[in-house]
């Protein structure tokens, strides 16, 4: 059925984007800047992923490796970048940020090639599941479970430990939180870091599906997680992974009726601007009164 | 006289709670009135309903006879009406002149394409240095604006009021935040303000400068006027009494 | 003077007039623009097909300007209705939905472009010198603005709307303002690559080149006209001059651009006001 096929398809882009779009808006709303840099983050789990694995041999190192050491990249730039010009207006940080992620791709180029990394032994890619008539391939099953635990983990962590509650206070109160004695620095450090492991076991996965990594792997997906985190609203993780969702099936969907006018990468701004227009504030944003 | 400053049966709720209700406010042309009521009466409602940034849900603000209900900010200043606010707001990059200026050339930012085709400020600089002489600023011209201490901060924004020759100034707490000497130093120039003809609105919550310059009182409470009229008489009336019990301020500015 | 030079020449006067274009929009009006390279798109495409049509160079360009205008002002009535950070999101997307669109456009050429675009008829080295008085008409245009009441005007709606609005000015049509003329001229840019490339494809108008042209702004300096326009004689020249650079392009323009955003946010124009006061600060 191929409306069903175009659900899975959808659906397992949106678990992506979503992956990649948590990381985003935990930092815009914290800090109201928009790290563009992130795909740079996403790009690097996703080369560090094909790299360690095709050294060990073992695609579950290589997304291991990944998720340990792009949070200290995330939070790099966190310090070098973001933290000494946070009293300027937020344009200033977001167009470093871009420049970061211009510089970064360009790395990649020159270190890796323009062809990029192509994983030795990727079983996973390869082996198909039928799954009620429909074929997915083991890498889709993946990212839709990945997904899920690290959303229900997420939402654990926020509800359940203390951190976790001290973060979630931080994110949406800044002021108040501090007044209570939370450490906002460190809930800055963990916001990046949260968001760089995940952005990289996005990468990681993103790469496995394609079966290559290469230095425009963080490009477009960064991109429309930007859209996603206007639509999903300030900071809103739970609104980010609705929009993620609701974004890959307009897409998988949006092709049939405006395929022939637009490439699927531009269907995601138009819902942006279509978005924009009607709710200025985004899906779940509130308009100041 | 004719009316600088009507609100006709305005209403506006937000989130559940009904800011306003049915508010009839008419001021005259050289009147000095006072606004005042508790907190949550809804002051800073009221002001945002006359500048413009909340729309009512019922209800007209007119200017000068005009229906401005619906109209932008910037649109009701060039009608007349100057605010100034009560968490200043001055163009902080720029010098305490260039601020004055701003506002005195606001015809000539009008709309973009007047604003293109001129280029001479000599008049608007000569009337915005004689503005900060009156407000007691003279000698602070070229200071950026956003190094100003408080207390002369609010004495630019009563100057950038004052540039836009204004029918009415809407004071929103134009002496919170300042000292005792400050605040005399801010009410004297209100004062001054009005006797030049300019109608005053003032909203404030020292109760005790409000009562002593105010020629008409009118009090809000609960989203309603509860009370208009002369100073004295107003303070004692019952209902007032009651909105403030609790406050003591209401006890404390009969003596 | 060489093939080459005219050649150079040529682009280093379109670069001026899109960054000094660009830097209305951003810097003057504080409207943080990431969709630059967009409207010269759309003009180079305009200006592509009217000549085409018409074989009139005046009407080729004409047109150019008023589709990057006519992009822009819709883009512009974005700005007035979403916040700023919401509006570089939106300024980002316009750079794919323009190169999403033309690239299924057959009309357009899809992905092979426009090719065989009449010339201008003015020669190599005529349409250098029609680029250049382009160049410096917008250098003036834009010195004009800034000291205009326009100008003054738009330092205010970038700093803070509201307050701007306490004064009388009314932000929307400001921002507007800036949007119409900047792209207009962006488009215009893009009219006049059409004549010295005589070949057009989406590739050259993508966000990249957008974040290039943003570069130039930050590093001359937002909102300073000639440091602006130094920044891009200075960045169109350096990967021709230094062969490293031009392999190494982007990395050197987005380190160049983080360097200069952490180092001195303010670009040249604001560590040549440092210098020549004289103080440390």
């Amino acid at each position: 059925m191929y409306y069903v096929d175009l659900a899975v398809t959808g659906l397992s882009f949106g678990c992506m984007y979503a992956l990649m779009a948590v990381g985003l808006t935990l930092v815009y709303g914290l800090l109201r800047i928009l790290h563009i840099a992130h795909a740079a983050v996403f790009a690097l789990g996703a080369y560090i992923t094909v790299i360690v694995a095709n050294a060990s041999g073992s695609i579950l190192l290589g997304l291991l490796a990944a998720i340990a050491f792009t949070p200290l990249f995330g939070m790099a730039i966190y310090r070098v970048l973001y933290q000494p010009l946070l009293s300027y207006r937020p344009d200033v940080p977001m167009i470093a940020s871009v420049g970061l992620l211009v510089l970064m791709q360009d790395a990649f180029r020159i270190a890796f090639g323009e062809q990029g990394v192509t994983f030795q032994n990727n079983v996973y890619l390869f082996e198909i599941f039928d799954i009620g008539g429909e074929r997915v391939n083991a890498v889709q099953i993946a990212i839709v479970v990945c997904t899920i635990l690290v959303f229900i983990g997420l939402h654990l962590f926020t509800t359940r430990t203390r951190i976790g509650i001290a973060w979630r206070a931080t994110v949406s109160q800044p002021k108040i939180a501090t007044s209570f004695g939370i450490d906002a620095e460190r809930v800055r450090y963990l916001c990046f870091a949260i968001g760089s492991a995940l952005a990289a076991l996005a990468g990681g996965l993103v790469g496995l599906l394609d079966n290559l990594v290469d230095p425009v792997i963080g490009y477009v997906v960064s991109y429309k997680a930007l859209a996603i985190i206007v639509l999903g609203g300030l900071g809103s993780v739970r609104g980010t992974l609705i929009a993620s969702l609701v974004l890959g099936l307009i897409e998988s969907y949006g092709t049939i009726f405006i395929g022939s006018w637009l490439n699927r990468d531009a269907i995601a701004f138009v819902a942006l601007i279509v978005l924009l227009l009607v709710r200025p504030q985004g899906l779940t944003g509130v308009r100041a009164p | 006289m004719s009316a600088v400053l009507e609100l006709d049966d305005v209403a506006v709720r937000f989130g559940g709670v009904q800011a306003l209700d049915g508010v009839k406010i008419s001021i005259a042309e050289g009147e000095f009135v006072g606004l005042i009521g508790p907190n949550g009466a809804g002051k800073t409602t009221l002001i945002r309903i006359v500048a413009g940034t909340v729309k009512p849900d019922r209800g007209r603000i007119m200017l000068a006879g005009r229906d401005v209900t619906g109209t932008s900010t910037a649109s009701r200043v060039r009608r007349g009406l100057a605010l100034t606010h009560q968490i200043v707001r001055p163009l902080r990059g720029m010098t305490v002149l260039e601020n004055v200026v701003l506002a005195a050339g606001y015809r000539r930012t009008a709309n973009p394409l007047r604003a293109l085709v001129n280029v001479e400020r000599r008049a608007e600089i000569e009337r915005a240095a004689a503005i900060l002489a009156r407000v007691g600023l003279g000698g602070t011209e070229g200071k950026l604006a956003g190094s100003l201490p408080l207390g002369q901060m609010k004495r630019l924004e009563v100057a950038r009021a004052l540039a836009v020759d204004p029918h009415v100034v809407l004071f929103d707490e134009p002496l919170a935040g300042l000292n005792q000497i400050e605040a005399a130093r801010q009410a004297e120039t209100i004062g001054e303000v009005h006797a030049q003809g300019v109608t005053v609105v003032l909203v404030e919550h020292n109760l005790e400068a409000v009562m002593r310059v105010s020629r008409r009182l009118i009090v809000l409470n609960d989203g309603r006027v509860i009370a208009d009229g002369a100073p004295e008489i107003v303070i004692a009336d019952t209902l007032v009494r009651e909105a403030y019990i609790g406050t003591g301020t209401a006890a404390h500015a009969e003596h | 003077m060489s093939a080459y030079d005219v050649s150079v020449l040529s682009v280093i006067g379109i670069n001026v007039i899109l960054a000094v274009s660009l830097n209305m929009i951003s810097g003057f009006c504080g409207q943080i623009s990431l969709g630059h390279a967009a409207f010269y798109g759309a003009g180079a495409y305009a200006a592509a097909l009217v000549m085409i049509g018409s074989g009139s160079l005046p009407l080729a360009l004409l047109s150019g300007a008023v589709a990057g205008t006519a992009l822009g002002i819709l883009v512009g009535f974005t700005s007035l209705r979403v916040r700023s950070d919401f509006l570089a999101v939106t300024t980002i997307g316009i750079n794919f939905l323009f190169t999403g669109f033309v690239r299924k456009q057959a009309w357009l050429g899809g992905e092979m472009g426009i090719s065989g675009i009449p010339g201008s008829g003015l020669g190599a080295r005529g349409n250098m010198m029609m680029i250049l008085v382009f160049a410096a008409m917008t250098i003036a245009l834009s010195v004009y603005i800034g000291r205009s009441w326009m100008g003054f005007a738009f330092s205010a709606v970038s700093e803070d709307e509201d307050a701007a609005a306490t004064l009388g000015i009314n932000a929307g049509a400001y921002k507007l303002a800036a949007f119409g003329i900047g792209t207009a001229l962006a488009g215009l840019a893009g009219g006049l690559y059409t004549f010295f490339t005589q070949f057009i494809t989406a590739d050259a108008f993508d966000f990249i080149f957008s974040v290039m042209l943003m570069a130039m702004v930050v590093i001359g300096g937002i909102g300073s006209t000639w440091g602006v326009a130094i920044a891009a004689i200075g960045l169109t020249l350096l990967p021709e001059a230094i062969r490293f650079v031009n392999d190494y392009r982007l990395l050197v323009f987005g380190g160049i651009m983080v360097l200069v955003i952490r180092v001195a946010p303010g670009g040249l124009a604001a560590l040549a006001r440092r210098l020549a006061r004289g103080d440390a600060k």
